[in-house]
């Protein structure tokens, strides 16, 4: 158990290639923490130079309290979950397992209870004496995972682990993990864990606290309901949530939004949170925010396409020559008629504004951007 | 983030004698490894080196010193060693090695295709014994048949004649070339070649104008290596060509040093020189190919 | 896949014929006539077991060609391969000019089987050649190459070893294909670079060491032109490789039955090897398959 601190850290290639820009992040000790973000953002980057792989330009990273940035991989008390597994393909899984024990030397009869005890909590137990190439994606996946385990490490980096698996694989996998982090608290020894992953699902479903990611920057960094509801900026807005937050711009008067020809009035709550009035603005509904309405203060828009997902429809319509998706109960979509004209009503206590320049969201309760 | 005006603290100091400390042992390791490959370089390239600079000395200069730029350079060593001590120039051992290497790339080059295309793309009955023999055939060595071969070319009265080093080639007896056409055609996809069954092309058509294209690379790689190693052959020729009219300049060579007595060193190392001149010379105009040949192998172990 | 059953033999035609006539006939026929004696005048005479008899009770020059080859053979094949493996694990790394150094490396595999070379080697290794200019150059008295037993065969070894490139090469292109994220997980399990070597990628390596053995061993027992030219099997038939010996009873006395007898006695010796080095291959070669890692 241990906390790891991050503190203006950097990586730059080759003299000139900034990929991480100085970043500051507090994981507490136990703590289930996400590192999410598209391609390219520079997530793994941050956790290699937490495992010791890659070196740190700037910055410090301390684990446990102790400044790590000179520590060979192997003192700095993590142990990691590859991509692909990196399983060592000519030892069988007993040998994958304990190899590391056995390189430190330690007392055949450790390593021999040592790795009966990670194969009983992973149920691996008759993979033992398989070869790696005799394994399944999962299987192999939780042998990689009980190599990690039987380290007993303070912090537990996972880098990608789910993405070689299908998607009902993924799904199992992500409880187990979750699962065994659970349980290893309950037992007391409340393992940290990085996790880098680019699925906002697993992000969301997983972590304790996430750190959104974008181009080596930190975006926001709180609980996955706050993610939710309270996105600090526009890219938060658009990354997490499925589907994606509707973002629409168009311009702030008074209390109300101009789109177009059609303007929406915001309601004296929103008016009451925002923080600035910006010009340019954008406004951010969630597809599942929105009702089918007959009357009153609404957007009108004409539906283009409704994707039937079973006891939900997702209705794609262009407003004012931009495209609105909208989650509606089916019963609901049934009712509004045969036209393809609807009309959509956003529930104002849900909706955010975000400055078009900067991408700050300065509709916040408290305008204040959870950290 | 602030870089400028931020004041240094320990840690920073800590950070960049971290990172001054790993360039400097990052730069050892660099330069042992440089030294040790360029010195095993130059060792192992140096007697190269030297056979070309030797070729333009004089014979007498030549054991004089290690050096390998001559002092005066002359041309003698060539103009004596082309016209040889026999009735033939140089010239007419090229065009010997010539006439033995083309009818046995392009026999080579047809065949192996042909019967890779057999083992690669259709099943038959014994396919898996025949592929056998294939790699049978890859590792037996050759001395067991080389007897009854020379029985069986004097039988059929082609002794002194360059039809027993085309022949087998030409019936895709160099297994090894079979062999990697096999593997290569494999790990092409054959939705093409459907493609072309179902515009109704038959199989020969299919093989000319689809196949053939595609393994463009890996035939190109067995036509250079077959250019080679017949350059480089020498057993053969011994056995089979008893004319010096006919003699390719691996035979002409060996002649050269038999029947001197008193070495004349600058003509004997400028023929071989421009002996393996054709052989360098093709080698790195087509590296990429050799060299891509060669690591598949390495790479699918 | 075509499933016309017969059409594939269409196109192994030339392979079957090549197939039948100058290697499944010419095997059964040297076998046939390591039996008998035969002078390519009159036909062949049976002579039964008496070519084997006189090869291995009375036969001093089989002893001989027979000791020099083995000793070749388990000098050179070691070394190159041990030289060509360390080559290739220094070039693994993200140097520069790696190209060149691989190229330079493989030139002398391309031309090492040549006459020219072999001449050019002559040359070296001769009294007032190359080589004992440099020795007397570091203080040493120079060395009788091609006069003195021990060293003539030393000469053709180093010929061979010189020729370390295409191993080199495929080593090189193995140990490339190792995923990184093996050596990672091998930091992080606490292994330094030797450990490192030894249990990660060595054992990666072997199923390409083992191709390389193979096909080494099988090429060095059938080495010709090297011994041929440049020591022409002497001195005191020092450098008699069994080829050579073979060449000399078919092809200059003609005696083709004993002839076979010798090759076959060869062929026998590298099958048995080469089939050790496969039953062995089980203990000690690793195959990753391409399913994990």
């Amino acid at each position: 158990m241990a906390q790891v601190q991050l503190k203006n850290l950097e990586k730059v290639y080759n003299k000139t290639n900034k990929v991480v820009h100085g970043i500051d992040l507090d994981i507490k000790d136990g703590e289930f923490m996400v590192l999410v973000g598209p391609s390219g953002c520079a997530k793994s980057t941050t956790l290699r130079m937490v495992a010791g792989l890659e070196d740190i330009t700037a910055g410090e990273v301390t684990i446990g309290g102790e400044r790590v940035n000179d520590l060979s991989p192997s003192k700095r008390q993590i142990a990691m979950v590859f991509q692909n597994y990196a399983l060592y393909p000519h030892m069988k899984v007993r040998g994958n397992l304990s190899f590391g024990l056995r390189i430190a030397g330690r007392p055949k009869a450790e390593i021999a209870a040592a790795v009966d005890k990670v194969a009983e909590i992973l149920e691996i137990e008759p993979l033992l004496d398989r070869l790696p190439k005799q394994l399944s994606g999962g299987q192999a996946q939780r042998v990689a995972l009980g190599r990690a385990l039987i380290k007993n490490p303070g912090v537990f980096l996972f880098d990608e682990p789910l993405s070689n698996l299908d998607a009902k694989l993924r799904a199992s996998m992500r409880v187990r993990i979750t699962d065994l982090h659970r349980q290893l608290k309950a037992e007391g020894s409340s393992p940290t864990v990085i996790y880098v992953t680019h699925d906002q699902t697993e992000a969301m479903t997983m972590g304790d606290r996430i750190c959104v990611m974008q181009a080596g920057h930190i975006m926001q960094v709180a609980t996955p309901k706050e993610l939710y509801n309270a996105p600090a900026n526009l890219f938060v807005a658009g990354f997490i949530g499925t589907p994606e937050m509707n973002l629409v711009e168009g311009a702030m008067e008074g209390g109300e939004f101009i789109m177009g020809s059609q303007r929406l009035a915001l309601g004296s709550d929103l008016a009451g949170r925002l923080s600035s009035q910006p010009g340019n603005a954008v406004l951010g509904i969630r597809p599942q925010q929105f009702s089918l309405v007959s009357e009153g203060p609404a957007l009108q828009a004409k539906l283009v396409n409704a994707e039937f997902m079973g006891h939900e429809v997702y209705m794609h319509a262009d407003c004012e020559g931009r495209r609105l998706v909208s989650v509606v109960g089916a019963a609901e979509f049934e009712a509004r008629g045969q036209s393809d004209v609807i009309r959509l009503r956003p529930d104002p206590k849900t909706l955010h504004v975000f400055d078009k320049s900067d991408g700050r969201n300065v509709s916040l309760h408290g305008g204040s951007i959870a950290a | 983030m602030a870089d400028i005006t931020m004041p240094k603290t320990a840690a920073r100091n800590s950070d960049e004698a971290a990172a001054a400390k790993r360039a400097r042992m990052d730069l050892v390791s660099a330069v042992v490894r440089y030294s040790l490959l360029f010195g095993v370089g130059f060792l192992m390239l140096y007697p190269l080196i030297w056979l070309v600079g030797a070729s333009f000395k004089t014979n007498s200069e030549i054991f004089a010193g290690a050096g390998f730029l001559p002092e005066s350079p002359t041309v003698e060593g060539y103009v004596q060693g082309w016209q040889t001590s026999t009735p033939y120039t140089f010239g007419r051992f090229f065009w010997n090695s010539f006439l033995i290497i083309l009818p046995k790339v392009i026999g080579t080059a047809i065949s192996c295709t042909m019967v890779a295309y057999a083992f690669a793309r259709f099943e038959f009955p014994l396919k898996k014994i025949l592929f056998g023999s294939v790699i049978a055939v890859l590792l037996l060595p050759n001395v067991v048949t080389r007897i009854p071969q020379y029985i069986l070319f004097r039988d059929l009265g082609w002794l002194d004649s360059f039809l027993p080093l085309w022949v087998p080639s030409a019936l895709a007896g160099d297994a090894f070339f079979v062999f990697m056409l096999v593997q290569f055609l494999r790990s092409l996809p054959t939705d093409m070649e459907e493609a072309a069954r179902v515009d109704g092309a038959n199989s020969l058509q299919t093989l000319i104008f689809i196949v053939v294209p595609m393994l463009g690379p890996a035939l190109v790689s067995v036509c250079l290596f077959q250019f080679m190693w017949t350059m480089n052959d020498f057993l053969g020729p011994l056995i089979y060509i008893s004319s010096v009219d006919k003699y390719p300049v691996s035979l002409a060579l060996k002649l050269s040093i038999d029947t001197t007595e008193a070495f004349e060193w600058n003509r004997i190392l400028a023929m071989s020189v421009l002996t393996i001149t054709p052989a360098l010379v093709v080698f790195f105009a087509a590296q990429r190919y050799f060299i891509e040949g060669i690591s598949a192998g390495g790479r699918k172990g | 896949m075509r499933s016309q059953r017969f059409l594939g033999y269409a196109y192994l035609t030339p392979y079957l014929i090549g197939l039948v006539i100058f290697t499944a006939i010419p095997f059964l026929t040297s076998l046939y006539l390591s039996f008998t004696s035969y002078d390519l005048m009159s036909s062949p005479q049976w002579t039964g077991l008496s070519n084997y008899e006189r090869l291995f009770t009375r036969d001093r020059t089989f002893d001989k060609s027979l000791t020099v080859t083995l000793i070749y053979v388990f000098s050179t094949v070691p070394l190159k391969l041990a030289f060509a493996l360390f080559i290739a694990a220094i070039l693994n790394y993200k140097l520069k000019f790696i190209n060149f150094f691989r190229t330079a490396f493989y030139v002398p595999s391309i031309l090492g089987g040549s006459i020219a070379i072999a001449v050019l080697w002559r040359y070296l290794f001769s009294a007032e050649g190359l080589v004992n200019m440099a020795i007397g150059a570091v203080g040493f008295a120079p060395v009788d190459w091609f006069g003195d037993p021990t060293n003539a065969l030393f000469t053709i070894t180093l010929l061979r070893c010189w020729q370390f490139g295409s191993a080199m090469v495929i080593f090189l292109a193995a140990l490339q294909s190792i995923d990184k994220s093996l050596y990672e997980a091998a930091s992080i399990d606490g292994a330094g670079k030797v450990t490192t070597f030894f249990f990660v990628t060595l054992p990666l390596l072997t199923p390409v060491i083992f191709f390389n053995l193979v096909m080494q061993m099988v090429q060095a027992f059938q080495e010709f032109n090297g011994p041929y030219i440049i020591t022409q099997g002497g001195p005191l038939k020092s450098t008699y490789l069994l080829p050579l010996y073979i060449y000399e009873e078919a092809f200059k006395k003609f005696n083709m039955g004993y002839a076979s007898a010798i090759a076959w006695v060869l062929f026998a010796i590298i099958m048995i090897l080469t089939i050790v080095a496969f039953w062995s291959s089980k203990k000690w070669v690793y195959y990753a398959g391409d399913k994990r890692s």
